[in-house]
């Protein structure tokens, strides 16, 4: 459990909020740490927090944030004065939608195939897991040696194609990830 | 006995005419206008006269007779009538002084002449005051104008003598196009006013509003307090105020002050004043109008000679004698005012009305807030949108800048939107930074994208997600328990340690 990784496994904290000018932001809501935005940890302060208005506390500056409209995933919030329309979208709808890699290539490129053949000693995530690029995933055991096979991207662990104690062919697909890296 | 001196005016302005009459001693009266029965400045009063005008009855600050009535039994001496409103009719200042009360201000009769704008214009020119090269009167016909405007050069402006409204006005570029925009212009004028006429003036594409403070007394004293650059309007009203201008040089302020006391001189003039010029891109100048009120901004000035205007109005009103030396007035740094409206400047500065949940001002002692409303006022239709003005003094042009963004991103207001967001894009501009700016900015310049930036964008895109987040968290699970275990951890945590 590497701890320095910003996503942590509840890929139900990553949102997705698009603007109407075609500007989105990844935002990632941890339980207990800062929040992560495009893949960034920010040092972001709540200051004040009423049921529909927010004030933060960023880079010594302060941010107040009003609830101006809410239309199901619609909503209209007004900062510093201004308002901005955002529409939001959980991780696994924006995904639904096709919005992420539409490019059957790239996803591809993000899946993990064992480098050489051996046996799976441990797997540390579950389907479903946000996991961040360089998290290992699961345990190789080649030649005696234990391996940690690591992700290659920030993603969603779409599906796990083996089980533990099984062997391993080399090239064969291990662990099929979502990039949420776009 | 003290004296009573009754504001026949509300909001901001009212509270500040209070704190004077309470510095000289006297007891403040106001009226409550059952339109906003609630207003902030009741607090501040020693005496509260019900107005009475709800339903359709016209509000009182309109009402030069009942106002003069109502003055005369609750035995008022003097009455201030801040700004807008009657402070300019000069019927009401007469109805004041035929009926003994001291109307704080100049006489009624140049009151009257200065809201008569050729009236104003001959007395100017007799006091020496440059004016906009134009026609003296109406001009005979499309050849005698396109002879007249090749001599002062184009572009002009034709404007209908009876008009207003911007009906039978044309603005012509070349020398080609006067003789039909003439034709064009006189034929509206006529179907619009009944009166063809036409006159003719010299017309400044990308003008600066300057405008001299001036305080004179009942003995002939006048001084001039330096000017101020209003040249930030939209829809021909000033927002943001700064003093002194960085386009007046300090011969510049000497020889416009001069004029403007020679002005106030010429004509008798007393109490506060104001001289309006129109500054070409060339810097020349020329006299536009004299108001005879105290100004919305006259606060920038205060900040920066230390001046009080509101107490000599008083004082002048009561006879006394200007204390204050032309030479003794120094310029202390630089001021600036940023009115807080409650518009939308997303959506060309809508009027916006309704609560205002929460308000909250920044606290500095450079900084000084005038305020008609509180968390929890009203903003209703009745009246103007101002509701409150930002101004910060700086020790000099940069410094004040810098100081008055600082100033407007603590400002905060829940519930309506105001031109605030505005006055931060201003203030952040080339434009205003470079101090070349002109009464044409927000027409030519000025987008509502450009209230935008990327910090609050961001931050927006968090404050949506966590609002929609922790509903769909708790959507999203299945076990009852789960509700308190959400993202509000995160906000909790936060939340304890400030």
């Amino acid at each position: 459990m590497g701890t320095s990784y910003i996503y942590k496994r509840d890929a139900s904290r990553l949102f997705i909020a698009l603007r109407e000018n075609g500007k989105r932001y990844k935002i990632y809501i941890p339980k207990e740490s800062q929040p992560v935005i495009d893949g960034e940890e920010k040092d972001i302060d709540f200051v004040e927090q009423e049921d529909f208005h927010y004030t933060f506390d960023w880079n010594g500056k302060r941010f107040h944030c009003e609830l101006v409209s809410r239309d199901q995933n619609k909503a209209v919030v007004k900062v510093n004065g201004v308002e901005y329309k955002f529409s939001l979208e959980s991780l696994f709808s924006y995904i639904r939608h096709g919005m992420i890699d539409k490019d059957g290539k790239q996803i591809d490129e993000n899946n993990i195939v064992s480098p050489m053949p051996g046996k799976i000693v441990d797997i540390f995530l579950s389907e479903g897991d946000l996991v961040n690029e360089g998290e290992p995933i699961l345990s190789l055991e080649a030649m005696k040696m234990q391996n940690e096979i690591s992700a290659s991207c920030n993603g969603v662990i779409r599906k796990i194609r083996v089980q533990q104690g099984q062997s391993v062919m080399k090239d064969e697909l291990l662990v099929e990830i979502q990039s949420i890296d776009v | 006995m003290k004296k009573r001196l009754l504001i026949a005016n509300r909001s901001e302005i009212a509270i500040r005419i209070i704190r004077s009459a309470h510095k000289l001693g006297m007891l403040a009266v106001v009226f409550q206008s059952d339109k906003e029965p609630d207003a902030l400045y009741l607090k501040y009063a020693d005496e509260i006269i019900p107005a009475r005008d709800g339903g359709n009855e016209k509000n009182i600050f309109l009402d030069p007779e009942r106002i003069v009535n109502l003055a005369l039994e609750h035995n008022v001496d003097l009455i201030h009538p801040g700004y807008g409103f009657l402070s300019e009719n000069p019927d009401f200042a007469q109805l004041c002084v035929d009926n003994g009360i001291n109307f704080i201000g100049p006489s009624p009769e140049l009151i009257r002449d200065m809201g008569l704008k050729t009236v104003a214009k001959s007395m100017a020119i007799q006091a020496g005051l440059p004016l906009v090269p134009g026609s003296d009167g109406a001009i005979k016909d499309a050849d005698a104008a396109k002879a007249y405007a090749d001599k002062i050069g184009y572009p002009v402006i034709l404007k209908a003598s009876a008009g207003g409204g911007g009906r039978g006005m044309r603005i012509v570029e070349k020398a080609e196009t006067i003789e039909r925009n003439f034709k064009s212009a006189s034929d509206e004028a006529l179907a619009a006013f009944g009166n063809g006429d036409m006159f003719i003036e010299k017309y400044l594409q990308n003008p600066k509003h300057l405008e001299f403070q001036i305080m004179g007394d009942k003995h002939g004293n006048v001084v001039h307090l330096g000017e101020r650059e209003c040249s930030l309007q939209r829809k021909h009203q000033k927002i943001l105020e700064e003093a002194p201008s960085a386009s007046v040089t300090p011969e510049m302020r000497k020889e416009m002050g001069d004029m403007a006391v020679r002005f106030a001189k010429a004509i008798g003039y007393y109490s506060a004043g104001t001289i309006e010029f129109i500054m070409d891109e060339d810097g020349s100048y020329f006299f536009m109008e004299m108001n005879t009120r105290i100004q919305v901004e006259h606060p920038v000035t205060e900040m920066i000679t230390g001046v009080d205007l509101v107490d000599w109005q008083i004082r002048v009103a009561l006879g006394e004698e200007l204390t204050i030396k032309q030479e003794d007035i120094k310029i202390n740094g630089w001021a600036i005012e940023c009115r807080v409206n409650t518009e939308d400047p997303q959506n060309r500065f809508a009027p916006q009305t309704g609560f205002i949940d929460k308000i909250h001002f920044p606290k500095k002692d450079y900084i000084r807030i005038e305020t008609g409303v509180q968390s929890g006022s009203v903003v209703t239709p009745y009246f103007d949108s101002m509701i409150s003005k930002i101004i910060v003094h700086g020790k000099d042009r940069a410094d004040v800048i810098t100081k008055t963004l600082a100033a407007l991103y603590e400002f905060s207001l829940v519930g309506l939107k105001t031109t605030v967001p505005f006055c931060r894009t201003v203030l952040q501009h080339p434009d205003f930074v470079d101090a070349s700016y002109t009464t044409r900015w927000v027409d030519s310049v000025f987008t509502p994208e450009m209230l935008e930036n990327e910090e609050d964008e961001m931050i927006g895109a968090l404050a949506a997600t966590i609002m929609y987040a922790s509903e769909y968290l708790q959507l999203s699970s299945d076990l009852p328990a789960y509700k308190q275990d959400n993202l509000n951890v995160w906000i909790l945590n936060k939340r304890l340690t400030y």
